[in-house]
C-alpha cells in the first residue's frame, strides 16, 4: 500500500494560518490555567494523596467531618466502592498521610482500639504474631511454629490482596491451611475493618519545591541540548528553528493540560521531556532531506521551493510514523487505567503537535530566518553562483512557484 | 558474501538466545524481570536524619565533661549553658580566669574549637571535621540500624540507601502493611534505666515537692502511663528520673516477646556481660527503690527493685501483642542515633499494582498488534521483516532488563511501547527510501543498498534526540520515571541494532545478489 507518492502540497504556503491556530490554541490553554490556576498534583505543591476501597458505601458525609480540609471524589467507578482523598499542602514535614490514615482507622474501626487486629489493614506479621502468640494448634514457640502460622497468615493476606479487600469474615476463613483452632482466633481476635488502603503518597514542602525545580530545569536544560546537537549536526538557523518547535510541542501539551485542567505531576513532566526528544523526529528528518536535496539540485531553487520538496518527499514516512505512535498511544489512553491515562493524553497531543509543527511552525523560522539574512539559503543554479556575496533584494516573504 | 551472511546469521542468532535465555523464569528466579513498586506494590520513603539530634548530643556530652571535671579539680562550678546547635559557652564565675577551665576542657573537647567572647566567657564551637564525621556516623548507623529492622521484618530485597541532604531511600517491595513498617523505622528506640526519686503525680507542676532539695537540679520529669489496678491505661502519670543514666539499650544483648503472670505480652530482655555487670551494681544498691523505664523519653514502667538482678529481666507495661513484638524488634535491632523525619512516601497497595500490571500489559499488548498490522498491511513483505526486528527489538530491551536487573514499572511497560514506535520509525525511513530508490528505476539490489546507506544518517539523528531526552529524563526522575528513562534507553540502543542489522541481513537473505532479484514486496 503506498498512499503519499509524489505528493506536491504547498504546505509553506499555510504558515501563517498555522502560526495564528497554534498561538490561539495556547491563547485558549494559558487562559484556563489563569481561570483555574494551575493544577500542581502533590509531587510539585507538597501535600498528601490516599485512595482507599470500602468494605461497603464509601461513607462521604462522615469522611468531610472528619478531614475538613481535604477534597474528597470518588476514585474509579462506583461500584468500587473507592474514593481519592487529596490533602492540601502543609507547612511542617511529617507524614501525612499515614497520620490521616491512622485517625480515619481509629475513628471508623473502634474495633481496632480493644486490641482486635484489623484484617483488611494489618499485614502478614501482624496476623503472624496474633497466631503465634495464641498457639491455637499447639506449635510451641519455637521457629518452626512461627513458620507454620506465618504461612497461613501469608495466604490469608495473599486472598484479600485477590480480591481487594474482605467482605465478610467467611473470606478470610476459607483459606488455605486455616485450622478450626486458627479459625477460632480469627473469630475472636480479629475483625474486618472499613476500607484498606490502595495507594497513599506524602509529599513534603522541601521535596516538592525540588521536584519543582528539577522539573523546569530538566526540561529548558533538554531543550537546549537538542538544539546544540542540531545546530552541530545541521546548522545555527535549524538549531533555533528545533529550539522554537520544541517550545511549541511543549506549549501545545502544556496548552491542552490547561484545558482539561489536568493535574501538574511527575508523570506528565515525563511526558513533556518524552516530546522534547520524540517530536523534534520529523523536523530532524525533514531537514536531513533538505540538506541532502541542496546537494544534488544543480537549479535555481528558493529556500521555500527546497522546504516543500523535501516535505513533500517525506510526508509518507512522516504520517506512518506518527501513525503508528498514534495508534500506541491511543491503545495506552483505551486500556491503559488510571495511572497513565493523562500521561498517555499529553503524549498523544504532543506528538501530534510535534508532526503539525515540522510541516508548519519550523518552515515558519526557517524561511524567517532565510529572509533576515538576506536568502542564504537559496540555490541561485550554476552560472550565478558568485552572485550569492551580492545582497539581495529584500523579497517578499510568499514569493516561490510550484515544486515541480 | 554467502560466508558474509552466515556469520551475520550466527550473531542474530545468539543475540536471541543470549536475551532469551535471562528471560525464562528459572527456580532460582520465579520473576526474571523485577518489577517496580507501581506494579508489586510496596512503600518508597525518603525520610530525613535529624542529624542535628546527634550533634547535639555531642554538646551535651561536653558539656557535662566539663562540669564533672571541673568539680573534680576542685574548681568553681562554671555556667555552662548551649549556644546553638554546634557550640556551647563556659561561664567561669566572678574572679576565676578563663585559662583554668581550659586546661580542665583541653583533654576532654578535642573536636571543639576555643574562642574568647567578649563578655570574658570561652566559646566551644564544634570542629568543622568533626561535625562532618559527626554526620556521616549518624547516616551510616541509620542505615544500619534501619536494616536491621527491615531484614526483622521479613521484606524481601529491600532498598536502603543513603542520599546527598542527610536523606536516606527506603525501598519495601510488597509491604502488607505499610504504616506498622513505618512506625519500626521510624522508632528511635532509645531505652534508659534510670532511677526514681520522690513519688509519681498526675500533675507535672507537685512532682518536685517530694523529690530531695538536693536532687532537684539533677531530676528530669518525664511522662508515662497511669494504670489502674487491672493495669488498664487511665490517663499520664508523671515521673521525676535521675539525669544519670547508669544503663541504656546499648547494654542490651537480646530482646523477645514473652507471656506475663496473666499472659499478657511483655518483653524479656537478657543483657550483655559487661551491661549485667552495671545492671547488677545499679539493682543491688537500690533494693526497694523505683527503677524507670524509659523508651524515647516516656517512662514505659517504674516497677519496684525487689532483689539484685545480674543478667536478665522483663519489662512490662499496656502492650498489645503487636506493641510487645514491635518493642522487642526495635530493641534487638539497637536505637537509632538521630530521629527521622519523613518528607515523602509513596506506597502501592499490593491490590492496585495487580490492577495496574494488568492493564499496563494489556494495553500494550493491543498496541503492539495493532502496530503489527499496521505495518504488514502497508509494507507487505517488508512488513514482515519489521515485525521480525520488532520482536528481537522486545525480546533483546527485556533480556537486557533482566540481565541488569533493571526495574519494570509502569510508565516503563510505555517507554516500551514507545521505543518499539521508534523501531518501527527505524524500518519506515529505510523503506520509504528503498520505495524511492525503486521509482527511480534502480535495481532491488541497489534500491536496498541505497535505502539502508542513506537512512543511515537520518536514523542516528532521531535517536540521538532521543536519547538526550531520555537521559534527562534520567537524571531528573525518581522511582517509576527512572524506569521509564531506562527502557527506553536499552530500547533505542536496540532499535538501531535491529533496523540496520538484522532488517538487512532479512532483505539480504531474501533477496540474494546471485540470484539477480528482480522484484520486491514492499507494498
Amino acid at each position: 500500500m503506498q498512499i503519499f507518492v509524489n505528493t506536491k502540497f504547498d504546505f509553506v504556503k499555510w504558515r501563517f494560518h498555522a502560526v495564528v491556530f497554534s498561538l490561539i490554541w495556547i491563547v485558549i490553554g494559558a487562559v484556563m490555567f489563569v481561570k483555574h490556576g494551575i493544577n500542581w498534583g502533590i509531587d510539585f505543591a507538597g501535600g498528601a494523596n490516599i485512595v482507599l476501597r470500602f468494605k461497603d458505601k464509601v461513607p462521604v458525609d462522615l469522611l468531610r467531618g472528619l478531614l475538613t480540609d481535604a477534597s474528597i471524589q470518588q476514585y474509579g467507578k462506583a461500584e468500587d466502592n473507592a474514593v481519592l482523598i487529596r490533602l492540601p499542602e502543609q507547612k511542617k514535614e511529617s507524614d501525612y498521610a499515614g497520620n490521616t490514615v491512622n485517625r480515619l482507622n481509629l475513628a471508623l474501626n473502634p474495633e481496632a482500639a480493644g486490641g482486635k487486629v484489623d484484617l483488611n489493614f494489618r499485614g502478614r506479621e501482624s496476623v503472624t504474631d496474633l497466631l503465634f502468640q495464641a498457639d491455637p494448634d499447639h506449635k510451641g514457640t519455637g521457629p518452626d511454629a512461627r513458620k507454620y502460622y506465618e504461612n497461613v497468615a501469608q495466604n490469608i493476606i495473599s486472598k484479600r490482596s485477590e480480591v481487594g479487600l474482605f467482605r465478610n469474615m467467611q473470606q478470610a476463613l476459607s483459606v488455605n491451611g486455616v485450622t478450626t483452632g486458627i479459625a477460632g482466633v480469627l473469630n475472636g481476635k480479629t475483625f474486618l475493618g472499613s476500607f484498606n488502603v490502595l495507594n497513599q503518597e506524602t509529599v513534603g514542602p522541601q521535596v516538592g519545591r525540588e521536584l519543582q525545580q528539577k522539573a523546569i530545569w530538566a526540561i529548558v536544560l533538554s531543550t537546549l541540548a537538542m538544539g546544540a546537537y542540531l545546530w552541530i549536526r545541521f546548522d545555527i538557523m535549524f538549531g533555533a528553528a528545533a529550539i522554537v518547535c520544541i517550545i511549541h510541542d511543549v506549549c501545545m501539551s502544556l496548552a491542552f493540560l490547561g484545558m482539561i485542567n489536568g493535574e501538574a505531576s511527575l508523570n506528565i513532566v515525563a511526558a513533556l521531556l518524552l516530546i522534547v526528544g520524540f517530536s523534534i523526529n520529523d523536523t530532524v528528518v525533514m531537514y536531513d532531506r533538505v540538506r541532502e536535496n541542496r546537494r544534488k539540485i544543480k537549479t535555481r531553487m528558493t529556500f521555500e521551493e527546497q522546504l516543500n520538496l523535501a516535505m513533500n518527499q517525506t510526508l509518507s514516512r512522516t504520517i506512518l510514523t506518527s501513525g503508528s505512535v498514534v495508534i500506541v498511544l491511543i491503545a495506552l489512553i483505551l486500556f491503559g487505567g488510571k495511572v497513565i491515562h493523562e500521561f498517555a493524553w499529553i503524549l498523544l497531543i504532543g506528538v501530534l503537535a510535534g508532526t503539525y509543527s515540522t510541516i508548519t511552525i519550523v518552515p515558519a523560522v526557517a524561511i524567517f530566518w532565510n529572509n533576515v539574512t538576506g536568502r542564504a539559503h537559496d540555490l541561485s543554479g550554476p552560472a550565478v553562483r558568485a552572485r550569492v556575496e551580492a545582497p539581495p533584494p529584500a523579497a517578499p516573504p510568499q514569493r516561490k512557484r510550484k515544486v515541480g | 558474501m554467502t560466508r558474509g551472511i552466515a556469520w551475520k546469521i550466527v550473531l542474530i542468532v545468539a543475540v536471541l538466545i543470549g536475551f532469551t535465555v535471562p528471560i525464562i523464569p528459572t527456580k532460582n528466579t520465579p520473576e526474571p524481570i523485577r518489577r517496580g513498586l507501581d506494579l508489586k506494590g510496596g512503600t518508597h520513603l525518603v525520610m530525613r536524619v535529624n542529624v542535628g539530634d546527634a550533634t547535639r548530643l555531642e554538646i551535651d556530652q561536653a558539656m557535662e565533661a566539663i562540669k564533672t571535671q571541673s568539680a573534680k579539680q576542685s574548681l568553681p562550678a562554671p555556667t555552662v549553658r548551649r549556644a546553638n546547635d554546634t557550640a556551647f559557652l563556659v561561664v567561669p564565675p566572678a574572679g576565676v580566669s578563663t585559662a583554668e577551665y581550659e586546661r580542665v576542657a583541653k583533654d576532654y573537647t578535642p573536636s571543639f574549637d576555643l574562642s574568647h567572647t567578649a563578655e570574658g566567657a570561652v566559646l566551644f564551637k564544634m570542629k568543622p571535621s568533626a561535625q562532618a564525621a559527626i554526620e556521616r556516623d549518624t547516616i551510616e548507623h541509620s542505615v544500619e540500624t534501619i536494616r536491621n529492622r527491615v531484614d526483622a521484618l521479613g521484606v524481601t530485597e529491600p532498598l536502603i540507601a543513603p542520599e546527598s541532604g542527610n536523606r536516606i531511600v527506603i525501598q519495601l517491595p510488597g509491604v502488607d502493611d505499610p504504616a506498622r513498617v513505618k512506625d519500626i523505622i521510624k522508632t528511635t528506640a532509645v531505652l534508659q534505666f534510670r532511677l526514681v526519686e520522690g513519688e509519681p503525680s498526675t500533675d507535672p507542676k507537685t512532682i518536685m515537692q517530694s523529690v530531695p532539695p538536693n536532687m532537684q537540679n539533677d531530676v528530669d520529669v518525664l511522662p508515662g502511663n497511669d494504670e489502674d489496678a487491672l493495669g488498664r491505661v487511665t490517663g499520664v502519670k508523671y515521673f521525676a528520673v535521675r539525669k544519670s543514666v547508669p544503663v541504656t539499650g546499648t547494654d542490651l544483648k537480646n530482646a523477645r516477646v514473652q507471656k506475663g503472670r496473666l499472659g499478657e505480652p511483655t518483653v524479656g530482655f537478657s543483657l550483655t556481660p559487661d551491661g549485667g555487670r552495671k545492671f547488677g551494681d545499679l539493682t543491688g544498691a537500690n533494693v526497694k527503690r523505683r527503677l524507670a523505664i524509659v523508651l524515647d523519653n516516656k517512662v514505659v514502667s517504674a516497677p519496684v527493685i525487689n532483689s539484685q538482678i545480674n543478667d536478665q529481666g522483663v519489662i512490662e507495661g499496656s502492650f498489645t501483642t503487636q506493641q510487645a513484638a514491635d518493642l522487642a524488634l526495635v530493641l534487638r535491632s539497637g536505637s537509632l542515633p538521630a530521629s527521622l523525619t519523613t518528607l515523602e512516601e509513596r506506597t502501592v497497595g499490593p491490590s492496585l499494582g495487580r490492577d495496574s500490571i494488568h492493564q499496563g500489559v494489556l494495553a500494550s499488548l493491543i498496541g503492539f498488534i495493532a502496530l503489527i498490522l499496521a505495518v504488514v498491511l502497508y509494507y507487505h513483505g517488508a512488513g514482515i521483516n519489521a515485525v521480525l526486528a520488532l520482536l528481537l527489538n522486545l525480546v533483546i530491551i527485556l533480556g537486557m532488563m533482566a540481565i541488569f536487573k533493571a526495574t519494570l514499572t509502569l510508565p516503563g511497560i510505555a517507554g516500551i511501547i514507545l521505543t518499539l514506535g521508534m523501531a518501527v520509525d527505524s524500518n519506515v525511513l529505510v523503506f520509504e527510501r528503498i520505495r524511492e530508490e525503486l521509482r527511480e528505476g534502480k535495481t532491488v539490489r541497489a534500491s536496498i543498498e541505497n535505502g539502508f546507506s542513506r537512512a543511515f544518517g537520518t536514523i542516528i539523528d532521531t535517536h540521538m534526540t532521543t536519547i538526550i531526552s531520555a537521559l534527562f529524563l534520567f537524571q531528573f526522575g525518581t522511582g517509576p520515571i527512572k524506569g521509564f528513562a531506562v527502557t527506553l534507553l536499552i530500547g533505542l540502543f536496540a532499535s538501531v541494532f535491529t533496523a540496520f542489522f538484522v532488517s538487512r541481513v532479512i532483505f539480504d537473505l531474501v533477496y540474494r545478489p546471485e540470484n539477480r532479484p528482480t522484484s520486491i514486496s514492499i507494498g
